[in-house]
């Protein structure tokens, strides 16, 4: 609720393309998606078994749950609701880049530990989203995964996956 | 008096060093997300989940507790100097506050509003220390039903007094309860709607959903957008008001402080709704309504007054019935259930450490605030120079070690990614994550009350009749939805008969 008001207020004036007629389309996706969902959801829980009221089984709230976001969808889909949306920039297609790099950072984690993909991760954020200089970004990066390595995996024990850099560093130091 | 021994062994828990520590950290880091840019409280409590899970039950939920009420001072500070309101509740200030800030009285604003945040927040925890053993003796005897009416009526005003659209919100709630039915059920051990993975036998962790939704979906949301950092040109000086300003504002102040704590108290209430209230009651009490957003000081003081009394007194819902009134509070009844703590009726009895150590560390966190908020508020606004890149991708990589380190699970990294796309798409396309999460937070509570008075009743719905919270409550809601469906009709027909009679016109 709260963060979503300051949305409200800071993107109040109403995006031009909403009127055209042959984007209305666009603003019926998520309700189908999610009209889908509660309709699957339905006969998902018709499937766990209802049971009975003095006796309710395992699929009978599930059935009062998904019949509800299934009526609001549904509602939804007929009359969309325009007003909210916001412009598809060449900053959002930028921004599924960042996923990306999210999922690679989670694979290589699991693969290779925590020094090498976090360092990975700080410099490509900091450098394009941030926009920051070659210079500070590296700085912030380097210094950013030593502080976080140290707090997470030294000071509070989380135990990461095996790391192959910090491995090779107490290795080296150990010798 | 009872009152004072509870307070007195508050007391003795909020003063040990370690808690006081912690207040002190909650409410610096509170005024902070205030004025930083793209992170509000529920994104920074939902970041510091996984951290709080290690600490002491009693230090996480005053830190928390700090957080909040202390975003409330914050959110202030950018609203005022810069139209920018760091959080929701302080939309409000924007208007007359920015104002104040163009006729160089910054300052007094800025005094005011702390000031009144002072005075709001402590008598609502006057309130709070006072009215909350009798509520939760009255507590103790509410039934199933009751609890089922309280909670959908909760959801209810959540989802229509929030922003945006109703049906929207409506439908998020719907999926945040179909969301925590996810996992086992709670009663016959069956497995739902886990598709054969292990990992959500237990249900989705709330942590993960939550740092998804409004962690990684706002932090991808607030680097869409390109502004630059604004510099404060404006030198503030003079924040303690003058005898003028106090006079003026004196009365909005007392009206904020009652009308906070009251609105607060209501499920669904707290922050935005009590300052937009108050701002209205100035208006309209006000000799010369046309001073309002021209720079008033009434409509600064009395808003933020009162939007840190209902901050202070939504505590009495969650800590006694064991119902978050909205997100924020959300985000603590998670924290305190990670804890291995439901908060209910009988926390007071059980826990009174905890529940009078976090209502005794709010009179220090108050009193630390204004401290913070009047001399020190230099410090804070050098904060703004911090740039949206760089706070963000820090943030992302706390959310992204912290999730593992609950479970020390990569799985849990998928699931906050995952959300964190959903809460993206949600925010671009109008949906607001809000009522998701309360609704994930509250769906078990819910699903077993429901089951509970099925039970008592026999499988009968006169249950939701016969019970006197319920029945008001559903009473009041059908009266109230079959009237906005009526004013409704009468509008549209009202609208149409226009357009035809301009028509036929021509």
């Amino acid at each position: 609720m709260s963060e979503d008001t300051l949305e409200a207020v800071q993107v109040a004036e109403p995006a031009p393309f909403a009127t055209a007629g042959r984007y209305q389309g666009r603003f019926r996706l998520v309700p189908v998606v999610l009209l889908a969902t509660g309709v699957a959801a339905v006969i998902g829980s018709w499937r766990l078994g209802l049971g009975e009221l003095t006796n309710p089984g395992p699929g009978l709230w599930p059935l009062v749950v998904s019949i509800a976001v299934s009526i609001s969808a549904a509602i939804l889909t007929v009359i969309p609701d325009i007003e909210a949306y916001e412009k598809w920039t060449r900053r959002t297609t930028l921004l599924m880049g960042g996923v990306l790099s999210l999922v690679v950072f989670i694979l290589l984690f699991t693969a290779i530990g925590f020094v090498v993909p976090a360092f990975l991760l700080l410099l490509f954020w900091l450098r394009v989203f941030g926009e920051e200089s070659w210079r500070l970004a590296l700085t912030l990066a380097g210094g950013g995964t030593a502080v976080f390595y140290v707090g997470f995996a030294v000071l509070l024990g989380v135990p990461f996956p095996d790391d192959i850099a910090a491995g090779t560093i107490t290795r080296l130091i150990g010798m | 008096m009872d009152a004072f021994n509870n307070l007195g062994l508050g007391f003795s828990v909020a003063f040990e060093p370690m808690n006081l520590l912690f207040v002190f950290v909650g409410v610096i880091i509170g005024t902070a997300i205030g004025v930083l840019p793209g992170l509000g409280p529920t994104a920074t409590i939902a970041l510091l989940l996984p951290i709080t899970y290690t600490m002491d039950a009693t230090s996480a939920v005053i830190m928390l507790a700090g957080i909040y009420y202390g975003s409330m001072y914050g959110g202030t500070i950018t609203s005022v100097l810069l139209r920018i309101p760091g959080e929701a509740a302080s939309v409000v200030t924007t208007f007359d506050g920015y104002q104040m800030t163009k006729q160089g009285r910054a300052g007094p604003a800025l005094g005011i509003s702390a000031i009144g945040s002072f005075i709001g927040g402590t008598v609502a925890i006057i309130g709070l220390t006072f009215l909350a053993p009798l509520l939760a003796q009255v507590a103790v005897a509410v039934g199933p039903a009751s609890y089922v009416a309280i909670m959908v009526l909760g959801l209810f005003l959540v989802t229509s007094l929030g922003t945006g659209s109703t049906m929207k919100s409506l439908c998020m709630a719907a999926i945040g309860l179909l969301l925590s039915t996810v996992g086992q059920d709670p009663i016959t051990g069956t497995a739902r709607f886990t598709f054969g993975i292990p990992s959500l036998l237990g249900g989705f962790d709330f942590v993960a959903i939550a740092m998804g939704l409004f962690g990684v979906g706002q932090l991808l949301h607030s680097l869409e957008r390109t502004e630059k950092a604004q510099a404060i040109t404006t030198k503030i000086k003079n924040i303690w008001p003058s005898r003028k300003d106090f006079r003026d504002s004196s009365g909005a102040i007392a009206r904020g402080s009652l009308l906070g704590f009251v609105i607060g108290v209501l499920p669904g209430g707290g922050g935005v709704i009590s300052s937009l209230a108050s701002y209205a009651l100035e208006k309209r009490r006000a000799k010369d309504p046309s001073r309002f957003g021209k720079g008033a000081i009434e409509g600064v003081a009395g808003p933020e007054t009162a939007n840190n009394a209902s901050s202070t007194s939504a505590f009495i819902p969650l800590l006694i019935l064991g119902i978050p009134s909205n997100v924020v509070l959300a985000m603590l009844y998670g924290a305190l259930l990670l804890q291995g703590i439901t908060p209910g009726p009988s926390l007071i009895e059980d826990r009174p450490d905890i529940f009078w150590g976090v209502i005794a560390s709010m009179y220090i966190g108050n009193v630390m605030l204004v401290i913070l908020n009047i001399p020190l508020i230099g410090i804070f606004i050098q904060m703004l120079r911090v740039r949206t890149g760089i706070l963000a991708t820090f943030a992302l990589m706390v959310v992204m070690v912290g999730v593992y380190s609950i479970n020390n699970n990569p799985f849990d990294m998928w699931v906050v990614l995952i959300f964190g796309v959903f809460g993206w798409i949600m925010i671009k396309t109008g949906f607001d994550p809000g009522p998701l999460v309360l609704a994930f937070i509250l769906g078990p509570i819910l699903e077993r009350s429901f089951r509970q008075s099925m039970l008592i009743s026999d499988g009968s719905f006169g249950i939701f009749v016969t019970d006197p919270i319920s029945a008001t409550i559903f009473g009041a809601l059908a009266v109230s939805l079959t009237y906005s469906f009526i004013s409704r009709r009468r509008r549209v027909k009202a609208a149409q008969t226009l357009s035809r009679v301009s028509v036929d016109a021509k």
